[in-house]
């Protein structure tokens, strides 16, 4: 007897589970139950599994009826003229969806001509063994699997125009970039898919050779020229946003220029660029620090010493700043009102971001990398036929990767290029390599795709022939402007008096624990001493106690807590970390005498 | 200022490129090697063998199935000795013939049976319990008995050695304890009975015949236990040694192994293909050594053994080691890197270590501060 089980609920016994099986099979494929059943007999443990519940996934196969498939080259060419469905073919029982069960039980052809009589199912495509993102990028059957993951992720941070709307959008920290293209190189799905609408990266020419030493170790040279023509260029914006909060007790808040008798008011010049209402119009320049939306608070806490004041409460400045480290032009501003009815008011900055250096770049084959130089038109090597490359990329970066879909989609781009068309890059059935070779020949090039190129600065033909192809590259969201930070000197903790961490803080570079002993090992020990003088302080020590006195700098004497007036007092520098060391200790019952001994 | 040259190595250089060879070339060579005062070399011997270690993987390497030794490798082996590990976790011997025995493989291979440990838990097929007449049978497989070379009358005399009440009973021995009140005193009795060593030597659980190029016999065992080993004849006390630091300071002596810990680092380091000037990690082992027991590299050895307060705590348990500081009304004296570098002040290392001295001529230096060296 083996058991039932419908959605993992046990619902009976039965002799027949085998029969059963079939029977739900069959009556599926004459559409006599609902598609989306599936049903499966497990032997090793003799029940009968069946699924209906939803959420599980499926996935579409031809049914394999004795080595054949059921759905013919006619119901194909029916369903490209119109005249048959997708659904149906699935009711008429030739292609059918099956659970990740019921898959378990299937014998899948990937091919029509790997069919044998044993097979239940043939793939629809072989392109169904990868996954939807990768079947976007063309080539990866030339590629290592684990390149086309990294290939995947670098596509996901591609910037583009992310959504036809972006300029009435509120979305943080986005990067749009104007003008991308379509691949030349592109796969069937990514005609079939929306992306189209939202292209990721341009087509530009691409020379593989290591010039001017700028790109070493994945960076890539960039066409200085080319980047002034709107190569690549994008934007970065940051919304601000600001509601008129009413707080209990009738009070709230009040967007508008502050006056001047409210507490923290910056000065006339800070709120310069505000309008009227007290936001800045749109096409305004603003840098770090200004203000963007004057706004004025209701003091936090009403219950101080306002109350025997008579007359008006003070009110509190609570204006919203632009960010220290960013700049750039309003790009709009949004005023609105909150569902509970408080005002809303959003401003958007537009920041330009031309490519620099640092700025990443990425192509559809995991090769990534930033950029080590921007070199001009007039510097840059030209072939024969007098193109720059508006890429340069190292050569190193492809025998240790073996990504030969790189190469490929470069021959693919160099025959799009020429011939005026769209190359298919379909992985396993798209455009054979030989025939790309081939075209490219017939346009007058080496079918390798290399060519002799010249150097721009002396003239100098260069001794190698180079290869130089057109693929696609991708500016990735990784910006320098948004993540460069330094400091000479800013802003410390209130406790440890240590520099902040963090770039918003504008905080410092820790010297770490590995950096110190670095130094130590050196033995550069006064460099060391100077590199955490960071927060050094100079305590007095009572010489009779040996803790922490005062100094009386007037008198020029010293007080002990524990020894009173007119103590005998040293002056030691001292880390401030050290100094709440030795008061933790002391708050826990320990006694921390310092002994002084003589300088030498 | 010329330094004088140590007389071995003079010595050793005119053995080797004879009496004419250039000297001041051996002057330099002489001087280049010395450590210059101040120099960090604990730091630095750190920070050599640290970054090695970093290109070390957690994997061991199987290689099951093959008669060959499984020793631990790789980053976990060095873990172990730089802990000083009581018990390490994969304990071998190499065990070295006397000329006579070493050239023949039947010697060899008889050396090899007698050391080989078997324990009467290998001859018992079954046994069973009696509390009622508290009593343990146990069933001994004949054909096991007999592959090994003696018979049941050894095994009940060794038991009645003991001082255990025994009775042969065909294939099984009957022990009795009159004593045992309870099962659990029997399991143990059981426990102790199916432990014991019949023969060979205890700890070593499998052995393994080496032949050399020259057709010389030698044995790698899986177990080790250097004492019993040494005693025997047929084995060359010079050459045999074990992996296992603690037991070889215990039976030779702490200088045996400093040695020993030099040679394991070197060879985990050298199988993974990583070159380690072997200076570091001699330092290291004197510093595991020079107190005349070997102590890990942890906060129950040498790291826990430091004068300084302040250092100890900053490295694990804080305030065990404040508190008890504390207590013993404890003094810091301020004379390593990590309590001044968290007191901010000059560490004595490198140009630290040095002072340069200025005599003030009438100047006042009353009121004026004063630093350095600070006792807790």
């Amino acid at each position: 007897m083996s058991l039932v089980f419908v959605d993992g609920k046990l619902v009976g016994k039965t002799n027949k589970a085998k029969e059963i099986e079939q029977s739900i099979i069959e009556d599926r494929r004459n559409n006599k139950i609902n598609q989306n059943i599936n049903v499966r007999y497990r032997e090793d443990i003799d029940s009968l599994l069946v699924n209906t519940e939803g959420g599980r996934l499926t996935r579409a196969l031809i049914v394999v009826k004795d080595g054949k498939p059921l759905v013919t080259k006619e119901d194909v060419e029916f369903l490209k003229q119109g005249r048959v469905t997708w659904e149906s073919l699935v009711a008429q029982g030739k292609i059918e969806y099956l659970d990740a069960d019921e898959e378990e039980e299937a014998y899948i052809a990937l091919d029509e001509k790997s069919l044998t009589k044993e097979h239940t199912h043939l793939e629809i495509s072989p392109l169904s063994v990868i996954g939807l993102q990768a079947t976007m990028l063309p080539f990866i059957n030339h590629n290592n699997a684990h390149r086309s993951v990294i290939a995947i992720k670098s596509v996901q941070q591609g910037v583009g125009i992310y959504s036809s709307n972006y300029k009435i959008r509120m979305d943080n920290d986005i990067i749009v970039a104007y003008d991308q293209e379509q691949p030349i190189v592109k796969t069937k799905i990514y005609d079939e898919d929306n992306i189209k609408a939202h292209p990721i990266g341009k087509n530009i020419v691409v020379a593989v050779m290591s010039y001017l030493g700028y790109n070493m170790d994945d960076a890539i040279i960039i066409n200085k020229s080319a980047v002034e023509r709107g190569l690549f260029r994008a934007s970065f914006f940051r919304p601000y946003k600001v509601t008129e909060l009413h707080y209990v007790g009738g009070q709230k808040d009040e967007i508008g220029i502050p006056d001047k008798d409210v507490i923290d008011y910056k000065s006339e010049e800070a709120y310069k660029l505000l309008d009227e209402d007290g936001i800045v119009s749109p096409g305004t320049y603003v840098e770090g620090g200004d203000v963007i939306i004057g706004k004025v608070s209701p003091p936090r806490f009403v219950s101080s010493i306002d109350k025997f004041r008579l007359g008006i409460q003070k009110r509190i400045e609570t204006s919203v700043e632009c960010r220290q480290t960013e700049y750039g032009v309003v790009d709009n501003v949004f005023i609105s009102s909150t569902s509970e009815g408080n005002k809303y008011v959003s401003v958007k900055i537009r920041e330009d971001l031309p490519v620099e250096i640092g700025d990443k770049f990425g192509t559809r084959s995991g090769q990534k990398g930033v950029v080590g130089m921007l070199v001009r038109q007039e510097d840059m090597p030209f072939t024969q036929s007098g193109i720059i490359p508006d890429v340069i990329f190292s050569p190193y970066s492809i025998p240790s990767r073996m990504t030969m879909g790189f190469l490929l989609e470069m021959i693919g781009g160099k025959v799009g290029a020429l011939g005026g068309r769209f190359v298919d890059g379909t992985p396993f059935i798209g455009e054979k390599g030989e025939d790309l070779r081939k075209e490219l020949q017939s346009y007058g090039f080496r079918e390798n795709g290399v060519e002799k190129m010249y150097n721009a600065i002396t003239g100098d033909e260069i001794e190698a022939t180079i290869f130089v192809g057109d693929m696609l590259y991708t500016r990735l969201k990784h910006v320098v402007t948004n993540k460069v930070q330094w400091r000479a000197r800013g802003p410390v903790q209130l406790l440890t008096r240590q520099p902040t961490e963090g770039k918003s803080k504008r905080g410092g570079l820790r010297l770490g624990e590995m950096e110190k002993d670095c130094f130590v090992a050196y033995g550069a020990a006064l460099a060391l001493k100077e590199r955490f003088d960071s927060d050094k302080v100079t305590i007095p020590v009572c010489a009779k106690c040996g803790l922490v006195a005062v100094y009386n700098v007037k008198k020029r004497t010293g007080y002990c807590p524990v020894d009173g007036e007119d103590v005998p007092i040293k002056l030691v520098e001292v880390s401030n970390s050290f100094k709440i060391l030795l008061d933790e200790l002391k708050s826990m019952g320990i006694y921390p005498k310092l002994l002084i001994g003589s300088k030498i | 200022m010329k330094l004088d040259v140590p007389k071995k190595y003079v010595e050793k250089y005119i053995e080797k490129y004879g009496k004419d060879a250039d000297m001041d070339k051996l002057q330099a060579v002489y001087e280049r090697s010395l450590i210059t005062p101040g120099e960090d070399v604990g730091v630095i011997a750190a920070q050599s063998l640290g970054e090695a270690s970093t290109q070390l993987t957690l994997r061991t390497k199987h290689a099951a199935g093959i008669a060959a030794l499984n020793t631990t490798s790789g980053l976990p082996r060095m873990v172990e000795i730089f802990d000083a590990k009581k018990e390490i976790s994969t304990p071998t011997m190499k065990i070295y013939l006397k000329k006579e025995y070493e050239g023949s493989k039947q010697k060899a291979t008889e050396f090899a049976s007698k050391i080989m440990e078997i324990k009467a838990g290998d001859v018992i097929s079954s046994y069973s319990i009696n509390i009622k007449r508290r009593e343990v049978t146990l069933l001994f497989d004949k054909e096991a008995i007999k592959s090994y070379g003696f018979t049941l009358k050894d095994i009940e005399k060794l038991l009645s050695n003991m001082k255990l009440d025994v009775d042969i009973n065909d294939n099984s021995l009957i022990i009795k304890d009159k004593s045992a009140d309870s099962v659990k005193k029997l399991i143990k009795l059981r426990n102790k009975i199916v432990g014991l060593t019949l023969s060979g030597v205890k700890g070593i659980s499998r052995v393994i015949i080496n032949e050399t190029d020259d057709k010389k016999y030698w044995i790698t065992t899986v177990g080790s236990n250097l004492k019993d080993i040494l005693k025997m004849e047929e084995v060359d006390q010079s050459r045999t040694m074990t992996n296992d630091i603690i037991e070889t300071a215990e039976v030779l002596g702490i200088e045996i192994a400093r040695n020993l810990i030099i040679e394991e680092v070197s060879e985990t380091l050298e199988n993974v293909g990583l070159a380690v000037d072997i200076r570091h990690i001699m330092l290291i082992a004197d510093a595991m050594c020079f107190s005349g027991e070997v102590k890990g590299v942890n906060r129950y050895g040498i790291t826990g053994e430091s004068s300084s307060i302040l250092a100890r705590a900053s490295f694990e348990v804080p305030l065990k080691h404040l508190v008890n500081a504390s207590l013993e009304h404890d003094t810091d004296e301020f004379k390593y890197v990590a309590n001044n570098v968290i007191s901010n002040q000059v560490v004595p290392v490198g140009t630290g270590s040095v002072k340069l001295i200025s005599l003030d001529y009438g100047r006042k230096t009353e009121g004026k501060a004063d630093r350095k060296d600070k006792k807790e």
